[in-house]
């Protein structure tokens, strides 16, 4: 197996070996699932954190654990109600550590609105896992007004982001410790529910499609609404928001910005009337100030994803793929 | 007593005037019979006296069309027909396609003759064409080639021209591109608001070069922009406008005089310069010359080419400056404009006119560049004059066609024992060179009508050729795609090229290809054939940190190579010492070289080029493709004798070639001060005597393997590694074979690609 850092490797991985055992062919493969129930919609996902450091600059495993299983559901259009977390704990990991992160997630949930009902604890020898791994599930209900697919998404559509790319990535980068630079970067970790419940106020009959681009960053997730909405994805090269101190590593490491992770931010199209009001939605709720409309669909005999730039034609972006090989000789 | 023979030509003999140029000779020598196209060529049957017969068959040869090229005739004995008078006979249709595209050639001198004839019909007449010359490729639309197939179709012909066309002793017997100030195209001059500026056209053009002004000229596979090469402000505001800072800029000149006044140019030069294909020929700069410096920033050599459509002529005529810059209107990263709406559009902020025509450009082709090195010709770029005529394939490649690498691209399509290289398309970086690809792709499979069974690409994971590759498939699901090693092809190429049938070793020097190993090779020694090679030295690698930023920044490549060979203290100090500037970036970097998951491993010979120039204070970011190389290969005198420095190499399968001792002793005798000339002579010799050892060892551990050698791969551009190390092979007992057909790098990629795939399929 190779490495799950998303991207095309993880989508031929769940593709080619996990789905056709578990689901029916031709079922969209999304972050999260929909249960019906007598009178509404149950959104329920199952997520695994893996992250080193287990600290960083702006959050910890535990506060991930909580904010992207939340984030997931509201992925789905659902506000999050309650989740079970499971740890795998190494042998030696110690107890200062576990408790610190156990608070993490306390707070982590307060702040996100949902409960902590339950969960699982496991000690494995020492060596056979990497300190602490978590393991959640989760349950929301989908807002009666919302009907999220690709499948719905049209020409014309228009695609915003939240705000600024690759604070989480990078800042895990460089928290290694590996790379000797340094940046004021913290990690973009934080509950989506507020923003997507805004935008649902205000635009729910156009709202189309939402992701939030964690691994393999904009440019896999829009790779992947391409393919299943079979579209073109026409992004304006200058409009995608990057903080200086990310571009900047970026540059040195040879880095895309489309291809960072991020834990704070997503992706949605809405139908292009409804584009202004969700704009101005999000950026009346706290930490929407800079989302912005970043592209749009456009009728694509093949499902690509492009960035036109003013100068120097368009590209395609293509999924993460592994190491960054040069491609000019 | 009247006897017959039957005589089949092959090479370029269609679209080039030749059955005319048969029946002429065949009327005038009294030889009775007929002439025909062919699959393959021309078939001649004739029927004479044997003394009628045999004069015949040498002036076939010996007045043969300019544009003409004999490959290999065959005279048979033939029983006498009775034939009463000559004829030119319908194309033969036996066969799947008796067709072949002619290339473009300038224009020749008897149409130059009457365009400069005040009492001739075409005087000053920017469309004389005849069958000897003129636009073909770019104007054809489909075979067979009639006219009704071409962009002139638009252009019915007036009584004149098709008295012309339709009588036998005319110089325009056939010509499909014939045309007249009475019934062709025409010219007009309009300025960046698209509004006609008055007066003659050609004239008030010339007049705005002499002025200093751009002007955007549309030539015959595309548009130029054109500005006095001798004027600094004219370039450097084309430069600014272009936003292309360094790249080098082609040079029209008006005359070879003219051209002799701004490069030197040996007698071989001058009869390319003046050749039908009319290629940009690099040559040596005259110093003091009358060039503008930034014509081409920082180098000895600029290329030059000749006017070669009768439009270019004219505006020299015009008084036009002698020396103006032509060069390929594109904007970077999107191939060259051909369509006037597009041209019109895209270079109003760049052109101050246009000089337009209402010839449409069916395909769009852009000026080939070559350059005489060891009395061979080395294509830089393989494109107008040249494409597409086929190479001969040593074997049978039908229906197998290769996507070729992602820079300088070309395709190629097999179709029998005929491998038919397609135009410079350039960097695949934007959709737009794709979708250019694609078009141009699905016209030669159209016009060579061969079913595809095999395509060939490269097996790098991020080449846009793989997902055209996908596309194909989809539209053929019976093709088969063939992955091939980047150097496998390369050495497939000139292997193929040369007819060998192999094994030979390959000496691959190139930029960046993807190994087997997943590593970035391109310092090769390979052993093999067209089916299978193995890996008989490389470079030691190093990171490569930054992926493509890597090769744009020579100064990161530089560092990954110091910090690996020399430990990070060591690479550091250097390294601070060279890059001031970059002191903050440098230790950041050093940390991230040997974090694998980040940073590609590296051995090539384009990287060390870029690494050396680097060091050397010659180049630490490259301004286009290839500079930092091309900065450091020109400081080195290509006939001069230079002490190698050491070297070692690691025994072992593959052998490892490690160039430490010679970075170390380079840097050292930089630090004091000896001249970048003899440093740079020392550095290319290393480079030679190092493969010269590694074949030396090799031999000498497989006495039975061959003797056959193929030089590939981008860095044979270099003339100095291209003479050298072929002279130093030879005098091991080699047997020596570089390219002279193909481009050595990229371009001739596609070829060697079907080459690998036909017979490691085919065999099966
Ligand atoms: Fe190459
Ligand atoms: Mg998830
Ligand atoms: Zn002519
Ligand atoms: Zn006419």
């Amino acid at each position: 197996l190779a490495h799950g850092a998303g991207g095309k490797a993880s989508r031929r991985l769940i593709e080619g070996l996990i789905a056709p055992y578990v689901f029916e062919s031709g079922t969209e493969l999304r972050d999260v699932a929909e249960v019906a129930l007598a009178g509404g919609r149950l959104a329920m996902t199952a997520d695994a954190f893996v992250v080193k450091p287990r600290v960083f600059p702006g959050g910890s495993i535990g506060e991930l654990a909580v904010n992207g299983t939340a984030n997931d559901l509201a992925m789905g259009g659902a506000r999050p109600l309650a989740l079970v977390a499971t740890l795998i704990l190494e042998a030696g990991l110690p107890t200062e550590e576990l408790e610190r992160e156990m608070a993490a997630m306390a707070r982590a949930a307060e702040r996100a609105g949902v409960a902590i009902v339950g969960g699982d604890t496991k000690v494995v020898e020492h060596g056979k896992a990497d300190g602490l791994y978590i393991s959640t599930a989760g349950i929301g209900l989908v807002d009666p007004r919302v009907d999220l697919s690709a499948k719905r998404v049209r020409p014309g559509d228009q695609v915003l982001l939240s705000g600024p790319i690759g604070d989480h990535g990078i800042t895990i980068l460089l928290a290694r410790g590996e790379i000797e630079l340094e940046a004021e970067l913290t990690s973009d970790t934080r509950p989506l529910w507020p923003l997507v419940e805004a935008l649902i106020e205000a635009a729910a009959p156009g709202l189309r499609w939402l992701r939030d681009p964690t691994r393999g960053g904009v440019a896999t997730a829009l790779n992947e609404l391409a393919r299943d909405a079979r579209v073109t994805v026409v992004l304006d090269d200058e409009a995608i928001p990057v903080r200086p101190e990310v571009r900047g590593a970026c540059e040195i490491l040879g880095l895309d910005p489309l291809h960072i992770a991020n834990e704070g931010q997503f992706l949605a199209v809405v139908a292009p009337e409804y584009a202004d009001a969700a704009l101005e939605a999000l950026r009346r709720v706290p930490g929407g100030a800079s989302a912005v409309r970043i592209g749009a669909i456009e009728e694509g005999a093949r499902p690509v994803v492009l960035a036109r730039s003013r100068y120097g034609g368009t590209r395609v972006i293509d999924m993460l793929v592994g190491d960054p090989l040069p491609r000019i000789c | 007593m009247v006897e017959g023979r039957r005589i089949t030509v092959r090479g370029r003999v269609q679209g080039v005037g030749f059955r005319p140029h048969v029946a002429r000779l065949a009327r005038r020598l009294g030889i009775r019979g007929g002439v025909q196209n062919t699959m393959d060529g021309v078939l001649i049957r004739a029927e004479g006296t044997q003394e009628a017969l045999e004069a015949f068959i040498r002036a076939i040869v010996a007045e043969a069309p300019k544009a003409a090229r004999i490959d290999a005739m065959e005279v048979a004995p033939d029983r006498p027909e009775g034939a009463l008078d000559f004829r030119i006979l319908p194309s033969r249709a036996a066969g799947r396609s008796t067709s072949v595209i002619p290339v473009d050639t300038a224009v020749c001198e008897a149409c130059l003759a009457e365009m400069r004839d005040p009492h001739d019909r075409r005087y000053r007449y920017p469309f004389i064409t005849c069958t000897q010359c003129g636009p073909r490729y770019t104007v054809i639309e489909a075979l067979p080639y009639d006219r009704e197939q071409t962009v002139m179709r638009a252009f019915s012909l007036c009584p004149d021209c098709a008295r012309e066309y339709g009588d036998a002793e005319d110089r325009r017997y056939h010509a499909e591109t014939i045309a007249c100030p009475a019934c062709g195209p025409a010219v007009r001059l309009i300025d960046a608001g698209g509004r006609p500026i008055p007066g003659d056209p050609i004239a008030q053009a010339s007049a705005l070069l002499r002025a200093g002004k751009i002007v955007a000229v549309k030539g015959l596979g595309g548009y130029h922009l054109a500005c006095d090469a001798t004027r600094e402000e004219a370039v450097f505001e084309l430069r600014r406008r272009k936003r292309r800072p360094r790249k080098p800029l082609a040079v029209m000149a008006a005359s070879v005089e003219a051209a002799r006044g701004a490069v030197r140019l040996s007698p071989e030069e001058e009869a390319l310069l003046a050749s039908p294909a009319a290629p940009i020929v690099v040559a040596e700069r005259r110093d003091g010359g009358p060039l503008a410096p930034s014509v081409a920033p920082g180098l000895r050599t600029v290329g030059v080419m000749l006017p070669y459509t009768p439009l270019h002529h004219l505006l020299f005529d015009a008084g036009a400056p002698a020396l103006l810059v032509m060069t390929s209107a594109n904007l970077s990263g999107l191939p060259i404009f051909y369509r006037d709406e597009e041209a019109l559009e895209g270079l109003r902020e760049i052109a101050d006119a246009f000089l337009v025509h209402d010839r449409p450009i069916a395909h769009p082709l852009d000026d080939s560049v070559v350059r005489l090195v060891g009395g061979d010709i080395d294509f830089l770029r393989r494109s107008r004059g040249y494409v597409p005529d086929p190479l001969p394939s040593p074997f049978d490649v039908d229906g197998v066609v290769g996507l070729g690498a992602e820079e300088n691209n070309a395709f190629a399509f097999g179709r029998g024992t005929q491998l038919f290289v397609g135009p410079h398309i350039g960097d695949m970086e934007t959709v737009e060179v794709e979708e250019r690809y694609i078009r141009e792709f699905e016209h030669f499979h159209r016009w060579l009508g061969v079913d595809l069974n095999i395509i060939a690409m490269d097996r790098h994971p991020l080449f846009a050729t793989r997902r055209i590759a996908e596309r194909l498939k989809a539209a053929f699901p019976d093709v088969e795609i063939v992955e091939v090693q980047h150097h496998h092809a390369h050495m497939a190429a000139c292997m193929g090229e040369n007819g060998l049938e192999g094994p030979a070793f390959g000496i691959i020097l190139d930029g960046t290809g993807y190994g087997t190993d997943g590593a970035i090779w391109g310092f090769e020694v390979l052993y093999g054939s067209y089916d299978g090679f193995r890996r008989v030295a490389h470079l030691r690698y190093t990171p490569l940190p930054g992926g493509d930023k890597a090769v744009r920044e020579p100064w990161r490549n530089a560092l990954g190579m110091l910090v690996r060979l020399f430990g990070r203290e060591e690479a550091l100090r250097l390294l601070e010492a060279r890059f001031p500037e970059r002191r903050t970036a440098l230790p950041i970097l050093a940390s991230l070289v040997e974090r694998r998951e980040l940073v590609a491993e590296a051995g090539t010979c384009g990287r060390l080029f870029d690494a050396a120039s680097a060091l050397l204070g010659l180049a630490e970011v490259a301004g286009y493709d290839g500079e930092p190389a091309i900065l450091l290969s020109e400081r080195v005198d290509a006939d001069a004798e230079y002490a190698p420095y050491a070297f070692a190499i690691e025994e072992g399968d593959p052998m490892v070639i490690d160039m430490t001792p010679m970075l170390r002793a380079l840097l050292h005798e930089y630090g004091e001060g000896r001249p970048i000339e003899a440093i740079a002579g020392r550095f290319h010799a290393t480079i030679v005597a190092s493969l010269v050892e590694v074949i030396r060892r090799a031999r000498m551990r497989h006495p039975a393997w061959s003797r056959d050698v193929v030089l590939s791969g981008g860095s044979f551009h270099n003339p100095y590694l291209r003479v050298h190390l072929r002279r130093a092979l030879r005098a091991l007992g080699m047997n020596v074979y570089t390219h002279r057909l193909l481009p050595p790098g990229d371009g001739g990629l596609a070829a060697g690609q079907i080459w690998v795939a036909a017979r490691t399929k085919r065999a099966r």
